[in-house]
């Protein structure tokens, strides 16, 4: 079974095409990116699949089923941290959970409110009111919020944006212990460090799908810059990133004790993207 | 109903929590009644204030009753927690309920001290019946006003939206209710237009009530819109609240 099914999606906003024919596959397990500049068609898609967007076309599946149409048994099943924070500032962290999770008929509130508080590490500021909190702790109390039902999908919309890197780990690395636990995690970011962490990736650019595949496969997409220096001369050549093919390039050199170094220089995932990009155009 | 309930509650506490807020929306129509009260002094002593007294009074209940709730709502949808009840599978109807019954304690409260104090500080001696058919009509405006606010909210993304519906709403109550002129004095199809306004109504029945001689049921028909204006209005705002962006 597939977590998400998305078939030639298309939204039209008037004369601008938010989402230009999506189709993209999520499997069960694991996190599956959405990597895109802003304005690339992130939020749209995610929205389609919580069911607050009615596409102009195409199909959309979250977890075998139409969210638009069996809205509320969709709803029990995923959890939505959308790119705000989404909280009721005059509450507490404790309040605003045990508010959406009243929301969802959660049984044995108290008790998950606790744990989950535990594990986005909020038990010491729980009961202070959400304005009084940091930003990267609102973002805490807001996954904690998607967590509070025990969701089997999690779609989280650019989840660490204006968060800053050693909060970003801390968040990346609770994603990863929700997998652990089964949970799939569908997120969007801007961020090609944080698209490396994925699983999977999908990448979009101005409502289209640019590639879907494994963030290790679309490295290798990438070209390898070699600088081999000699005691006479210094060669430049470029070969495919995969390993093989540097292994291949290195041949014609008889990898001869004259070699005094091999200086190796990979495309970033930035370039890769930009490439994709030219290509696409 | 369980999530209506859950909804009240959590307005009630975020209302409980936010005491400057709180304390603004009761002390403020306070104030303005004092400012009422010396402005009337100034009248001769022949001027019929209590005319214009009490309409005056409802139309500051109705006025900071509208503010409030077209405010919160539109706040909600503003921080995103509008669309997160939805997703968490809350319908328009459960929202727009919630809203009416969270805020049920504060209009009351307003409604309570804005007669209170009219009646106080313009020392107007209205036997008991009279007082609690003053308060039924403030209390009816007042969830018009919360009605009211939910629908105009719908049509706001942020609360600068709201600024130019706040004249929009209130100043045609001001000058065609019946406020400060006989309705009938204005041209016809003004007329027409004030019978669109739910303050037109509640001034109808404030001046039957007020007249000695006057009788409720003179103005059953009054009461009846009044009502109607409170049961009609959550149906077109559940029309026009968005649960699915089309």
């Amino acid at each position: 079974m597939l977590a998400i099914e998305i078939k030639n999606l298309k939204k039209n906003y008037g004369k601008t095409e938010a989402l230009r024919d999506i189709t993209l596959n999520v499997p069960v397990g694991g996190i599956y990116g959405l990597l895109g500049a802003n304005g690339a068609g992130k939020t749209t898609t995610i929205k389609a699949l919580v069911g607050t967007l009615r596409p102009s076309s195409g199909s959309v599946k979250t977890l075998g089923l139409d969210p638009l149409k069996k809205k509320k048994t969709v709803m029990r099943q995923i959890g939505y941290m959308p790119q705000t924070s989404a909280l009721y500032e005059d509450l507490s962290a404790r309040e605003n959970i045990i508010f959406f999770g009243q929301l969802q008929n959660t049984s044995h509130l108290n008790d998950k409110v606790k744990h989950l508080l535990e594990f986005t590490e909020l038990t010491n500021r729980a009961d202070d009111p959400v304005h009084m909190l940091s930003g990267g702790m609102k973002k805490r109390v807001s996954l904690a919020c998607a967590l509070i039902h025990q969701p089997k999908l999690l779609l989280l919309d650019e989840p660490t944006a204006a968060v800053d890197v050693p909060l970003r780990a801390k968040i990346w690395q609770l994603f990863r212990e929700l997998t652990t636990e089964g949970i799939t995690i569908f997120v969007s970011t801007h961020l090609m460090d944080e698209a490396l962490l994925c699983d999977h990736l999908a990448i979009m650019r101005k409502g289209e799908l640019l590639t879907v595949d494994t963030p290790e496969k679309i490295m290798e997409k990438g070209k390898t810059h070699l600088k081999i220096t000699t005691n006479t001369s210094v060669v430049e050549k470029i070969v495919a990133g995969h390993p093989q093919d540097l292994a291949d390039a290195l041949k014609e050199f008889g990898l001869s004790s004259a070699i005094k170094s091999i200086a190796i220089k990979r495309d970033s995932l930035d370039t890769i993207i930009f490439d994709l990009i030219k290509k696409d155009r | 109903m369980a999530h209506t309930l859950i909804i009240a509650t959590r307005i009630m506490k975020q209302l409980r929590r936010n005491k400057r807020l709180f304390a603004l929306t009761c002390i403020a129509p306070l104030i303005i009644v004092y400012f009422l009260k010396l402005f009337m002094d100034t009248f001769p002593s022949n001027f019929p204030v209590s005319r214009y007294l009490i309409p005056v009074s409802g139309l500051i209940v109705f006025f900071f009753s509208f503010l409030l709730c077209t405010i919160s709502l539109v706040q909600e949808r503003a921080a995103g927690t509008l669309e997160r009840m939805f997703i968490n599978g809350i319908n328009r109807i459960e929202i727009i309920v919630g809203y009416i019954v969270g805020y049920l304690i504060l209009i009351t409260l307003i409604s309570c001290v804005v007669l209170s104090e009219t009646l106080l500080l313009f020392d107007l001696n209205y036997n008991a019946q009279i007082i609690i058919s003053l308060f039924g009509v403030f209390w009816l405006l007042s969830i018009v006003s919360v009605m009211l606010g939910i629908f105009i909210s719908t049509f706001a993304r942020d609360e600068s939206h709201i600024f130019p519906f706040i004249p929009l709403i209130i100043l045609p109550s001001v000058f065609l209710s019946g406020l400060l002129v006989d309705v009938t004095l204005l041209p016809t199809g003004i007329q027409a237009l004030s019978k669109c306004i739910p303050l037109y109504y509640a001034n109808t029945i404030i001046l039957e009530i007020i007249n000695p001689a006057g009788l409720l049921s003179n103005v059953w028909q009054s009461i009846g819109v009044l009502i109607a204006f409170a049961l009609i209005l959550p149906f077109i705002a559940s029309y026009t609240l968005q649960e699915v962006e089309n």
